[in-house]
């Protein structure tokens, strides 16, 4: 019905000319639903007046396919015949919309008129059975649109929009500034809409539970550009690209507990940059990214992703793993065949209750321990020995016990350094003040008297700050943080746990973040494994998952989202 | 806390030392100080030969001869000071050359496991059911007399309780998170050995040295003693060997101080030195430390 195909708008009267949208390609079937996300200024409202032909102020170059017909190469007048007969906009609720000082039922009426060639009388009934199709009063066509709540009012943008009951219906950010009962009603009202009337829909938002409702397919829009496009079910559970991901981590619908993290950095004016627009922003990014721009490409049953990585790296891959004790003549199976993957940017949680084997995977994956069987992945390479820990942006780990993890004769700086002056990096300056860095960035004092201290003086707190510190000091890019806060008091584990996942936000590394505190894992991770007597007992995104069902909280055991993410 | 610090310090922390010892342990280390200045500067302090007569036979402590004289007529007080030099370079050889030798073993074997562990753990098993003095009695008569085959032999039993020490302490180490985690950074054995093992072990071994050197100055006078000494370098196990020699030393008066001064100086340096040890085992094991 709908082909969309190399569709370019360019605001070319504003110096430097803006391309808004570029290169966008997609198509819709009759009665197909298409959602379309991004951050504000993406492009997503342009591209849906693109559609439209609405745009007077923009060179619009591609083609727009409609029922077989080219939209752009029809003459205005023509253009706009289509406009509202078969392809209708509910514009984005705002007082502006509607003309302040005619009335209602007369502005709904006007596109009847016009188009369907209604009289004044048959269009006023028109209008009366719209109002009264959205659960708006007919008698409110006589009103004047500042009389209106913002729920009525995007009632009867829906109405107006339906009234020549369009084929393709674009709507664009239906729910935002309304309340959270407006805004159910309203999706409620566009569900039922859409089933009683067939039409297609293209929906354009930003209220991910809104999309995920309503759409079959999802785009994501990043500076005027498709980055990922793809069934909206697979799309929100398992995002390919880190900025689609980033979208969603960012929903407070989704992850109820977790604090609130954006993406870091804003985005770039359209069409600033050469390479890939999320680049700067990206937490895989190498200079590939900024060298060129990568095309979108398909990396699945319908699904396509614009990434030079094709999509989130995985980290860390574990495959099969399995490690049994011997002790007192008994054989401990304390991992039995664990399968587990980190990819980039994310934390992940491992839950379980102690003896579950969380801390036994743990170590085997910086291999303090070995496997018995199975094989441990880091960044596609099979590690076999201690070539991922001993590198500079290799994984590094944090132990529980912060007594332990440093040697108490060490002064602060030594403990810091230690990795550095294993690895022979760079020459004894650079090792200390990138360790003096290390430590500023865990927010602990740099001055000679605290470098000098030995660690054996130091609180539980701070010792395990200086671990962490130590572990950040080769910019790992995946973190294994073993029950780090289990020795803390709760206001110092909020403290430490803040600071760490700012540190993460800003600097992009994964997590592996291990805890028997589901309460904890829901408030930092992304994706949960849950480790049970050495087997993986669920895994999932975190909202899957840990979900609170009712008072109870322990977490409800979703074995086939297990299986999904296969 | 002062003494936790003591106790994983390292070597420059070690003047801090004095400060956490006992009354007891003091007086020891001033002993044992004015000891070895006094054999150090034995030929100043001496007005006779230690080796040829300088006055009457057997004359009782006076003015000249401030501790009397032997058979020959030779000094006893430079007899003492310079046996002292004797006596304290085997009890510090012993102890540098069993304590270093001991902790290497023990180190190699907690740390390499295996076969070099079963090795040395078995060898350390048989010498410390062998009855040391008689093997050393046979040793060193086998050896000839000298001062270095004393230390030799003396050293050769005494490594295993340093070695058996180091190598439980190693062991649990290897297993503490700090040596794991530097582990990971790819840190080789040379280097865990020198930040890490060292200075983690060095008061099990000081206390360990101390030890063994009170016990090879003993067990050097014993071996002299029993005239299985060095004849031409007269330690103070020698002296005493001498002078039970003379005939019917014990029917007279002349032990009074020819036996006296020699074992008072050999009492005197091995309870210093026990004296000295038990501070610093206090120190260096968690587990006697009471305040």
């Amino acid at each position: 019905m709908l082909d969309v195909a190399k569709l370019s708008i360019v605001y070319h009267r504003v110096r430097p000319a803006v391309p808004a949208a570029m290169d966008i390609d997609f198509s819709l079937a009759p009665g197909e639903s298409l959602g379309i996300i991004g951050e504000s200024g993406c492009g997503k409202t342009t591209l849906a007046l693109g559609l439209m032909g609405l745009l007077r102020e923009a060179e619009v170059r591609g083609q727009v396919r409609f029922q077989g017909r080219d939209l752009n190469a029809l003459a205005p007048a023509r253009r706009r015949r289509y406009q509202w007969r078969h392809m209708a906009m509910v514009f984005q609720n705002s007082l502006e919309v509607f003309n302040p000082v005619i009335s209602l039922g007369e502005q709904m009426a006007e596109p009847l008129r016009t188009h369907l060639g209604m009289d004044r009388r048959t269009a006023r009934k028109r209008v009366s059975a719209m109002l009264d199709l959205t659960g708006l009063d007919p008698a409110w066509q006589d009103a004047y649109a500042h009389q209106l709540s913002g729920g009525m009012r995007q009632r009867a943008l829906i109405a107006m929009a339906l009234g020549c009951a369009p084929d393709l219906l674009i709507v664009d950010e239906p729910t935002t500034s309304l309340d959270p009962e407006s805004r159910q009603a309203i999706l409620d009202l566009l569900e039922t809409l859409k089933q009683q009337m067939g039409f297609a829909l293209i929906l354009i938002s930003h209220n991910l539970p809104a999309v995920q409702r309503l759409t079959i397919r999802l785009m994501t829009l990043y500076a005027g550009r498709l980055v990922e496009t793809g069934r909206t079910a697979d799309i929100l559970r398992n995002p390919l690209h880190p900025y689609t991901r980033g979208l969603i981590n960012a929903a407070p619908d989704f992850f109820p507990f977790k604090d609130l993290w954006g993406i870091p950095g804003a985005p770039p004016k359209p069409g600033d940059s050469t390479g890939c627009a999320f680049e700067p922003r990206c937490c895989q990014a190498e200079s590939v990214c900024r060298r060129s721009r990568p095309p979108l490409t398909p990396v699945g049953v319908e699904r396509q992703v614009a990434c030079h990585k094709g999509g989130i790296e995985t980290v860390l891959q574990a495959v099969g793993l399995i490690k049994s004790y011997r002790v007192g003549g008994r054989t401990i199976n304390a991992l039995k065949g664990v399968n587990l993957t980190v990819r980039r940017g994310e934390v992940a949680a491992l839950v379980g209750p102690s003896g579950s084997g969380k801390s036994t995977l743990a170590h085997i994956l910086v291999r303090v321990l070995t496997a018995d069987a199975g094989e441990v992945r880091f960044l596609g390479q099979t590690v076999t020995n201690r070539e991922a820990t001993a590198v500079m942006g290799g994984i590094q780990i944090v132990f529980q016990d912060p007594g332990e993890a440093v040697s108490h004769r060490f002064t602060v700086l030594e403990a810091v350094r230690e990795p550095l002056d294993i690895l022979g990096w760079q020459d004894r300056p650079q090792r200390d003040a990138r360790a003096a860095a290390a430590l500023a960035a865990m927010h602990l004092p740099t001055g000679p008297d605290f470098l000098g201290r030995t660690c054996h003086a130091l609180s539980g707190g701070q010792r395990q700050r200086v671990a962490i510190a130590r572990a950040l000091v080769t910019e790992p890019v995946l973190l294994v943080a073993d029950e780090i806060t289990a020795m803390l008091d709760p206001s110092t584990q909020a403290v430490i746990l803040r600071e760490l996942k700012g540190l993460q936000q800003s600097r992009g590394f994964s997590m592996l973040f291990i805890t028997h505190d589901i309460h904890l894992a829901r408030k930092t991770a992304d994706r949960v494994y849950v480790l049970e007597q050495g087997r993986l007992a669920a895994q999932g995104a975190v909202f899957d998952v840990l979900a609170v069902n009712g008072n109870n909280s322990s977490p409800r055991r979703m074995p086939r989202a297990a299986m999904e993410n296969e | 806390m002062t003494a936790l610090n003591i106790a994983y310090g390292s070597p420059r922390r070690l003047s801090r030392l004095t400060g956490t010892l006992s009354a007891g342990g003091r007086i020891g280390l001033l002993v044992l100080i004015v000891l070895l200045l006094l054999s150090a500067a034995a030929p100043l302090v001496c007005h006779h030969s230690s080796r040829e007569t300088s006055g009457p036979p057997l004359a009782p402590p006076n003015a000249a001869h401030w501790m009397g004289t032997d058979d020959l007529g030779v000094d006893i007080w430079a007899q003492v000071c310079f046996g002292a030099r004797i006596s304290l370079l085997v009890g510090i050889g012993t102890a540098l050359l069993a304590g270093l030798g001991g902790a290497l073993a023990g180190i190699l074997a907690g740390y390499c496991g295996g076969w070099v562990d079963r090795i040395l753990m078995r060898l350390i098993d048989i010498l410390l059911v062998l009855p040391d003095l008689p093997v050393m009695i046979v040793l060193a008569a086998f050896f000839g007399p000298s001062v270095w085959t004393v230390i030799g032999v003396l050293s050769a039993f005494s490594w295993v309780f340093t070695a058996r020490i180091v190598r439980a302490r190693v062991l649990s180490l290897k297993q503490r998170r700090f040596i794991q985690a530097a582990e990971t950074y790819g840190a080789g054995p040379l280097y865990l050995m020198r930040r890490h093992f060292l200075p983690e072990i060095f008061p099990l071994v000081a206390v360990g040295m101390i030890r063994l050197a009170g016990r090879a100055i003993v067990a050097e006078a014993g071996l002299s003693f029993l005239g299985l000494g060095d004849p031409t370098s007269r330690s103070w196990g020698f002296i005493l060997h001498h002078a039970l020699s003379f005939p019917g030393i014990y029917y007279t008066a002349f032990w009074k101080w020819w036996l006296l001064f020699p074992w008072l100086a050999l009492t005197l340096v091995v309870l210093s030195l026990a004296l000295i040890g038990k501070d610093f085992e206090n120190i260096a094991d968690p587990r006697m430390r009471s305040h």
